[in-house]
């Protein structure tokens, strides 16, 4: 029709804010991530794609990839399976829902640095809360934060305390949108707690696991806050995600064409992680219920 | 034929400028001087003194860990934004600003005030240590030395002597290592705490960071001996080293988790201070073992790119220099000024003066180059590799000295 041919001008504004906040600053380090840029260096020299070849290369790179893995698996596996199970435990609950809710959801409403400041405090060697408690008891604990698999175990458990609430609400709020007579129809069949779960619940609850799991991953991918400050990547390098190393790239060593082109690298596997993700739970589950 | 039109306009206006103009000045920008600075106590003193100099609310005060200072100094300048008037700078630090050309050179503003505020009164060496390329950058405001601390009691009980050598140190750290009291603080936390800490065991027991043509040589048999060691000494060190800063060290120390250790001068006065330590007279202090602990020069720089009065920023940070300044700071950090350093009663009244002043004499500063927080930062993230044993030292060692050349390879420092 006709009148309808005017209305692309309604997108403009939308179109041109995202460009302004997300195509232009995207834009911006691909093209950066093409110099040999560094800071307070007299200019900046075209390397064309060698940023990115001399960073695959690096055994640093492949190792923060693997570590950003295990952490990213481990939290969303744990804030999953927590955040379920409690959302199912509220849905069953009858009394006081409310109240469980806020309480539990309350991680969630600090920030996540403050509450991380929270457990490094908590876990902090000798006089942390942990530590004195245990050592009250003569119990010798771990390194929570020096030894390098304590400092993985505890840099998903910090992310996992932050975010299951968030991971509950959602599947709280898709399990009241169940349909309650299949829940009936099952019953009346005979079908247990587990069969319930297992052939209705789930599988109704596809596209809100799809989209719950990849808004997880690709925070956690890009997770930065609780790693910096319980552990800043350390011992060693033993909590440096791919986030980090791009910080240390680009704030601390200042490789402005290198870090961007590692923020790059890290949008792509992250977009090829997201897809996959998405590609395997449709398919696995078909969305038939 | 044209010609120029008079308006009254224009007349008016030009009349109102001529009128102003004796009283115009150059245009300043508003607010308030931002100082931004590493938070301990000495700092604490010598930013509030910032303020005192100049009438309440024009300076700006904001105190971090020395890490979020450099980092939030680097993207500010970096970037020639005015955000930031006056930043604390160390000399390694201040090398590197000044020659990315983000600092503001002082020799005019220094000139100018020299009478004024006795700028004589600072040794040559320390003139040397606030200067890039014979330009002076920023107003000194500590010497630092680290010292070596230890609980005395714990010495006398155990019979045990002072060490002199690191292999003496080794020793007695294994002997006092007994129950909730660890051997020795290790602050390795990085880039700055385990960049410090190694930079004493390369130069103790190493030869070193460099040859004199920038070439690593922390990788040669008396480097890997030196890091070697370092592991070695973190079975006596505290639960949690690999992420203790000074902070974190100094705790250890007061609360009586450890017997001894490298710190820094600035931590001294807090051991004797009993809302803080719970050994108070208990802790002493010599030259630390084998010598060639990090000494600095500190001081604070003006951003080339601040949009304030630098005539006022400069005579603000030298009322905070002043001999009478830095004679009550003296408590809390090594002045530089020599009139204040001779003075006897300090070390009557302060009882880590000797320690500090003879730690001087063996100490060295880190390498005299603009990148060597660049190569702190690869070489520390290897070190603590092969403390935590993700790596052999010498594998290690060997990957930092290869990544640590191709950096300054960039960065011309080879021919």
């Amino acid at each position: 029709m006709r009148w309808q041919r005017g209305l692309w001008l309604f997108l403009v504004p939308s179109f041109g804010l995202m460009a302004l906040v997300l195509l232009w600053p995207l834009a911006y380090a691909a093209y950066l991530s093409m110099f040999d840029y560094h800071l307070g260096s007299p200019g900046m020299r075209f390397v064309g794609l060698a940023n990115y070849g001399q960073l695959l290369s690096e055994a640093r790179l492949w190792q923060s990839l693997w570590t950003t893995i295990v952490i990213a698996l481990g939290s969303v596996g744990v804030e999953f399976l927590l955040g379920f199970v409690l959302a199912f435990a509220l849905y069953r609950l009858t009394f006081s829902v409310r109240v469980f809710m806020i309480l539990l959801f309350l991680p969630h409403i600090i920030t996540p640095v403050v509450a991380t400041l929270f457990l490094k405090w908590i876990l902090t060697s000798n006089w942390g809360l942990i530590d004195a408690t245990l050592m009250t008891f003569n119990i010798g604990p771990p390194d929570w934060l020096g030894n390098p698999v304590w400092a993985k175990i505890c840099v998903i458990l910090a992310d996992a305390w932050i975010f299951t609430p968030f991971v509950m609400l959602v599947l709280y709020a898709a399990l009241q949108a169940l349909d309650q007579a299949q829940i009936e129809a099952a019953s009346i069949d005979g079908a247990n707690s587990w069969h319930m779960i297992r052939h209705i619940i789930l599988p109704s609850l596809v596209p809100v696991i799809v989209f719950t799991v990849s808004v997880r991953l690709m925070d956690v991918f890009r997770f930065f806050d609780a790693v910096y400050v319980l552990t800043g990547g350390g011992p060693g390098t033993a909590t440096e995600t791919i986030t980090m190393y791009t910080y240390q790239l680009g704030f601390q060593l200042l490789q402005v064409g290198k870090a961007s082109a590692l923020g790059i690298i890290t949008l792509v596997i992250v977009a090829a992680v997201i897809a996959t993700f998405s590609h395997l739970l449709q398919r696995g589950y078909g969305r038939t219920g | 034929m044209s010609r120029t039109s008079l308006t009254r306009r224009s007349l008016i206006g030009a009349a109102a400028a001529t009128a102003l103009a004796p009283y115009v000045k150059p245009a300043h920008a508003a607010g308030p001087i931002r100082v931004i600075s590493h938070r301990q106590p000495a700092l604490e003193y010598y930013t509030e003194q910032m303020k005192k100099a100049l009438p309440e609310g024009q300076v700006s005060v904001e105190l971090m860990p020395i890490d979020k200072e450099i980092e939030l100094a680097s993207i500010t300048m970096s970037s020639k934004s005015d955000a930031i008037d006056v930043a604390y700078l160390n000399d390694t630090t201040m090398q590197k600003f000044a020659a990315s050309g983000w600092l503001e050179p002082l020799d005019d503003l220094w000139a100018k005030y020299k009478g004024e505020f006795k700028l004589d009164d600072f040794p040559k060496s320390v003139i040397d240590s606030i200067s890039y390329n014979g330009r002076i950058y920023s107003m000194p405001i500590l010497t630092n030395t680290e010292m070596f601390f230890y609980r005395e009691d714990l010495f006398k009980e155990s019979g045990t002597a002072l060490p002199k050598t690191m292999q003496e140190y080794f020793e007695a750290a294994k002997k006092l290592h007994q129950g909730r009291v660890s051997g020795t603080i290790m602050t390795l936390k990085p880039v700055d705490g385990c960049l410090n800490e190694s930079h004493w065991y390369l130069n103790a027991i190493g030869e070193g960071w460099f040859d004199k043509g920038w070439k690593p040589i922390f990788n040669q048999p008396a480097g890997v001996k030196a890091i070697t060691m370092m592991k070695e000494m973190t079975a006596f060190a505290p639960r949690g080293f690999t992420s203790a800063a000074n902070d974190e060290s100094s705790i250890n120390l007061q609360q009586g988790l450890a017997a001894m250790g490298l710190q820094w001068f600035t931590r001294a006065a807090s051991m004797d201070d009993e809302k803080k330590s719970r050994f108070v007279g208990k802790i002493n202090w010599i030259v630390p073992p084998g010598g060639g602990q990090r000494i600095a020069n500190d001081g604070y720089a003006i951003s080339k790119y601040s949009s304030k009065d630098k005539d006022a920023i400069f005579k603000m940070l030298a009322t905070a220099a002043s001999q009478q300044s830095m004679q009550k700071g003296a408590e809390l950090a090594m002045p530089p000024r020599l009139s204040v350093l001779d003075d006897p009663e300090l070390n009557k009244k302060y009882r880590w003066y000797s320690a500090a002043r003879a730690s001087l004499e063996v100490g060295k500063p880190f390498p005299s180059m603009p990148d060597f927080l660049d190569v702190g930062a690869i070489v520390t993230r290897y070190i603590l590799q092969a403390v935590t044993n993700e790596k052999e030292v010498k594998v290690a060692l060997d990957m930092a000295a290869k990544e640590t050349a191709e950096l300054l390879q960039s960065r011309g420092y080879y021919k």
